[in-house]
């Protein structure tokens, strides 16, 4: 999961998953989260680049010369670049599993409470882009569906969304891609946070479909330290929190077995993505949410 | 299969502690939420199975291996083929044991005895054979196997019952034997008997019945017996020499009554007279004693009875014989030179108490006649220089009828005279004064035979030592070859000299007895050890008050050799043959009773009395009984192979252990080869 970029990242500049927790208000975290974020990212010579003039920006050393309205440093005598609005004004859907498997964590995060801020990270980020931001949450079904818009006071709608959240049921993709294709008219980007608790024929073939409309699609697959390692010693039943069934388990006669299992599952996934120009990234619930985030604008920037 | 040591079977409990781990654990395994059982269902089962295969195969070698341990622990043997069972068509091989011991007395117990052994001999079938052994103390074969009902059932009429105590161990070793001539039968043993437990010695014994016989047990036991007997009879004074008998008779009455006490007249009676009565009264379960004395005695043997009127069952223990002699005390002639004082400390010796049996009578060597001298028992010469002739001729005819005689050789004696009387066993050579002669002031008689009845008061006693005489004069003699010399000075030379076997009956004593060559007569050892001598030399003997059946009595010939005989209470006579003078035989009264003991002219009275233990007739379990005498199925082989003496297959068939040890090595090997592999694997 980790790359070779986020392991040069020092530790400090990245909030701990379990301090999110801790902070109720989702609109808050998301904040911390993208602040921190995009301050790690205002060296980036890709923000707003656009046709449509926005606001006035102080010059700073290293934006291009050309930039520079030379109008106003006639006027002014001072060095000021353009922005311009419509680059990222995009619709951006972030599609948020539900299912019950994303109860499930080991330490103190559960797997839908790192999703739960990740999207709404996402989302604050979008929105503060001021791209369409949207949001769809599912298991067998579509449990809720914002649709992505610009208008003021979207984003509490979504954050309210993400608080009702209620995992319980098994995983589907089938179906609420189906939807999807189906609903969606305009390109965009597609966010899907997911544990991929379910065949990856169905997940590909599901995204292979939206990605045929021309969306853009990151996949970020969300994963608990232990389910990634199972560290587990003793016998035990184990209860799939999806179906509620159980299992006699004894760890040692299955963790070879079931770690080479998830590892091809995730290989399969990650390699067919690849081959659709899917983004895949793989979250580690017990690392820091903004290292992912980084991460992967960090490696989806080098390869744009 | 058997095993040595099963108690270390409890070591396979120890099995049981990985097993209920594994289910405890199993029961307790908590719940784990887990987020989807998506890939742990993947897993194929078959991997899981042979995992699981992996280790139930090594908890199944570990539980082996403590298995194999516990079972070398408990040291198998393999037992004998077992013998094929008898059918109940084959001959049946049959011993009755007869209990005939004085307690079947009881009531009608005989009667039920024979009436019980008579049904036994009628259920014989024509193949089956019987054997019957009468036993009481001792266990004689009444009959050796037969089938012939005739002939066993007589032998059962002919048995009567004994006066003799109950022993069952001997009989059941002589049933062992006759049972063995049973070879292929199936052997089968019968005990008729009241199961007195006084028959029966506690201490372990070895058992001695096979396991394979089947014991049959007849109780004609008593549980509550309201007998009342006379356990036993004290004569303080078997022997008195006095007209009125001086001493006591005690009489200890048992009441074995469980629950009441019982008033009974005891009498005491000598020669059929009653000359004695008092009523007791014995508690339950308890005893008492009637105390009897102050009546006249007539001279002779006097048979005793002290008889209690009692209307128990038991008849045989109301009766208690016992036997008193009155007899004339010895008269002890003492010859002396006629000087002042010289016999005066024997003289005292012999009559220092009336209790003593002795009467004294003292002459001068000049006074002394033949006939005064038969008329003694014991005859001392107090140092005399010379006897007459004729007197020294009597003295040696005299002692051929069994006078004892005694001869003291001091300063008066004439040496020349003495050394020349051949029968003396002695030689005097020469009168001894240790001051002039030894040089130092005075020799003490230092050793002495310690196995001489002479000696027989100084045998315990610490206070009374033989060297505390001391003597400064002495004659020194010589032993003749024959002669013992039972004592000695301390230079060596002979004190106290026997006469040879030959000449049986004289005593010589090499220094005086009164104080002038030595302080002997002052010292404590003088009196027990003349007084003893004197005894020796009447062959005074103290009678015994009665005896005991089964008891061995001896028989002595008094002078000389004698021909013995025992007149038993039915008045027959048993001859006990010719019997060397101071030789003993035994013999055992077969009955009790008043038995009358002839040795050549001499004739003394013995009570006999059956053993009082008898009068006890409480029970044993027969069960307990049969199950200690009877071995298990273990002692019974391991009897069989050490009988054998096949050690080598006996060894064999215990090597079992070292096998499981090795199976128990090479499953540990197993285990450990598996264990490593599975650790690398995993």
């Amino acid at each position: 999961m980790s790359t070779p970029v986020a392991d040069k990242l020092p530790a400090t500049r990245f909030i701990d998953p379990k301090v999110l927790i801790r902070i109720q208000n989702l609109e808050l975290v998301a904040r911390t989260v993208v602040e921190g974020f995009v301050q790690g990212l205002h060296r980036s010579p890709y923000m707003g680049f656009s046709v449509d003039f926005a606001a006035y920006r102080q010059y700073m050393p290293g934006d291009e010369i050309r930039r520079i309205d030379w109008n106003v440093f006639g006027r002014s005598d001072r060095l000021y670049v353009k922005l311009y609005e419509g680059e990222t004004n995009t619709r951006v859907l972030v599609m948020l599993d539900v299912s019950g498997s994303m109860r499930y964590g080991s330490g103190e995060v559960t797997k839908i409470d790192y999703a739960r801020i990740l999207a709404a990270s996402l989302c604050y980020f979008s929105h503060h882009q001021r791209d369409g931001v949207g949001l769809l949450t599912f298991d067998t079904e579509i449990r809720g569906h914002v649709p992505p818009s610009r208008r003021r006071g979207q984003m509490l709608t979504i954050l309210s969304e993400l608080d009702r959240v209620q995992p319980s049921q098994q995983t589907e993709f089938r179906k609420p891609l189906r939807f999807l294709a189906e609903y969606l008219t305009r390109r965009g980007v597609i966010v899907v946070i997911s544990d991929l608790y379910d065949e990856p024929d169905n997940i590909i073939a599901g995204l292979k479909a939206l990605k045929a409309k021309g969306n853009d699609i990151i996949v970020f697959h969300i994963m608990d330290n232990f389910e990634l390692t199972f560290p587990f010693e003793d016998m035990a039943q184990f209860e799939d929190m999806e179906t509620q069934k159980k299992l006699h388990v004894i760890p040692e006669y299955l963790r070879t077995q079931y770690l080479a299992i998830l590892k091809e599952h995730m290989e399969r996934i990650s390699k067919e993505l690849a081959g659709t120009r899917i983004d895949y990234c793989l979250m580690d619930t017990s690392k820091p949410l903004d290292s992912g985030l980084f991460t992967y604008l960090a490696a989806r920037s080098k390869s744009v | 299969m058997s095993l040595l040591n099963p108690f270390f079977l409890f070591g396979s409990l120890a099995l049981a502690i990985p097993v209920l781990i594994h289910l405890v654990r199993r029961e307790k395994s908590e719940i784990v939420p887990f987020s989807s059982l998506m890939f742990l269902l993947k897993v194929p089962k078959r991997s899981i199975r042979q995992q699981k295969m992996k280790n139930l195969l090594l908890m199944a070698l570990r539980l082996l291996i403590l298995a194999l341990l516990v079972g070398a622990f408990a040291r198998p043997y393999m037992t004998q083929p077992a013998k094929p069972v008898p059918s109940s068509i084959s001959n049946r091989g049959t011993v009755l044991m007869l209990d005939n011991s004085y307690s079947m007395q009881y009531g009608d117990n005989f009667k039920k005895l024979k009436d019980e052994a008579a049904k036994r001999i009628d259920g014989l079938r024509a193949s089956d054979r019987m054997a019957i052994i009468a036993f009481n103390e001792s266990a004689s074969l009444l009959m050796r196997p037969t089938g012939d009902k005739n002939t066993l059932k007589a032998a059962v009429d002919t048995l009567e019952p004994s006066f003799a105590g109950t022993r069952y161990y001997e009989a059941f070793t002589l049933a062992d034997r006759v049972l063995g001539e049973f070879s292929g039968d199936q052997k089968q043993l019968v005990v008729i008997s009241d199961f007195q437990r006084n028959g029966w010695n506690r201490s372990s014994r070895e058992s001695v019945i096979d396991n394979d016989v089947k014991t049959e047990t007849v109780n004609l036991g008593i549980k509550d017996s309201n007998n009342v007997g006379i356990d036993s009879v004290i004569v303080e004074q078997p022997t008195s020499f006095s007209r009125t008998y001086t001493g006591r008779i005690i009489a200890r009455i048992h009441n074995y009554n469980q629950e009441k006490p019982v008033v009974v007249p005891v009498v005491v009676m000598l020669d059929d007279k009653e000359v004695g009565k008092k009523d007791v009264t014995v508690s339950a379960k308890g005893t008492a004693l009637a105390e009897f004395n102050g009546f006249d005695l007539r001279l002779g043997f006097l048979k005793g009875r002290v008889r209690i009127n009692s209307d128990d069952p038991l008849k045989v223990d109301n009766e208690f014989l016992f036997s008193i002699e009155r007899r004339e005390k010895l008269n002890v002639l003492v010859v002396d030179a006629g000087k002042a004082k010289q016999s005066q400390y024997l003289k005292q010796a012999y009559t220092s108490s009336a209790e003593l049996p002795f009467e004294i009578t003292n002459v001068t060597a000049s006074a002394i006649t033949p006939e005064e001298l038969a008329k003694h028992e014991v005859v001392i010469i107090n140092d005399v220089p010379r006897l007459p002739e004729k007197v020294r001729d009597k003295m040696d005819e005299l002692r051929k009828t069994g006078q004892g005689q005694m001869v003291i050789l001091g300063e008066n004696a004439d040496i020349s005279w003495w050394s020349a009387y051949p029968k003396l066993p002695v030689k005097p050579v020469q009168k001894i004064f240790v001051a002039r002669d030894r040089g130092k002031p005075f020799v003490s008689m230092t050793s002495y035979d310690r196995n001489h009845p002479i000696f027989k008061p100084f045998e315990k006693s610490t206070r009374v030592a033989m060297n505390s005489a001391q003597f400064i004069g002495y004659m020194s003699a010589e032993a003749k070859p024959d002669a013992a010399v039972l004592a000695k000075f301390e230079d060596g030379s002979p004190a106290i000299v026997e006469s040879s076997k030959d000449d049986h009956g004289l005593l010589v004593f090499n220094s005086t007895v009164d104080t002038r060559w030595n302080d002997f007569p002052y010292k404590t050892s003088f009196l027990p050890l003349f007084q003893e001598m004197i005894r020796y030399l009447s062959r005074y003997n103290e009678s015994r008050g009665w005896y005991q059946l089964g008891e061995g009595i001896s028989v002595t010939a008094g002078v000389g050799n004698a021909t013995a005989a025992v007149i038993d209470p039915k008045g027959e006579r048993q001859s006990l043959g010719d019997i060397v003078a101071g030789q003993s035989k035994f013999f055992t009264p077969s009955m009790p009773g008043f038995h009358e003991i002839r040795v050549g002219p001499d004739t003394r009275m013995i009570a006999v009395n059956p053993p009082s233990s008898e009068g006890n007739l409480d029970p044993m379990p027969p069960d307990e009984l049969i199950a200690s005498v009877q071995r298990t199925q273990g002692e019974s082989q391991q009897a069989g192979f050490l009988a054998s003496d096949e050690k080598d297959e006996y060894a064999r068939r215990q090597m079992g252990w070292w096998y499981l040890l090795l199976f128990a090595l090479l499953a540990g090997m197993t285990e450990i080869y598996i264990a490593n592999r599975r650790y690398k694997t995993s």
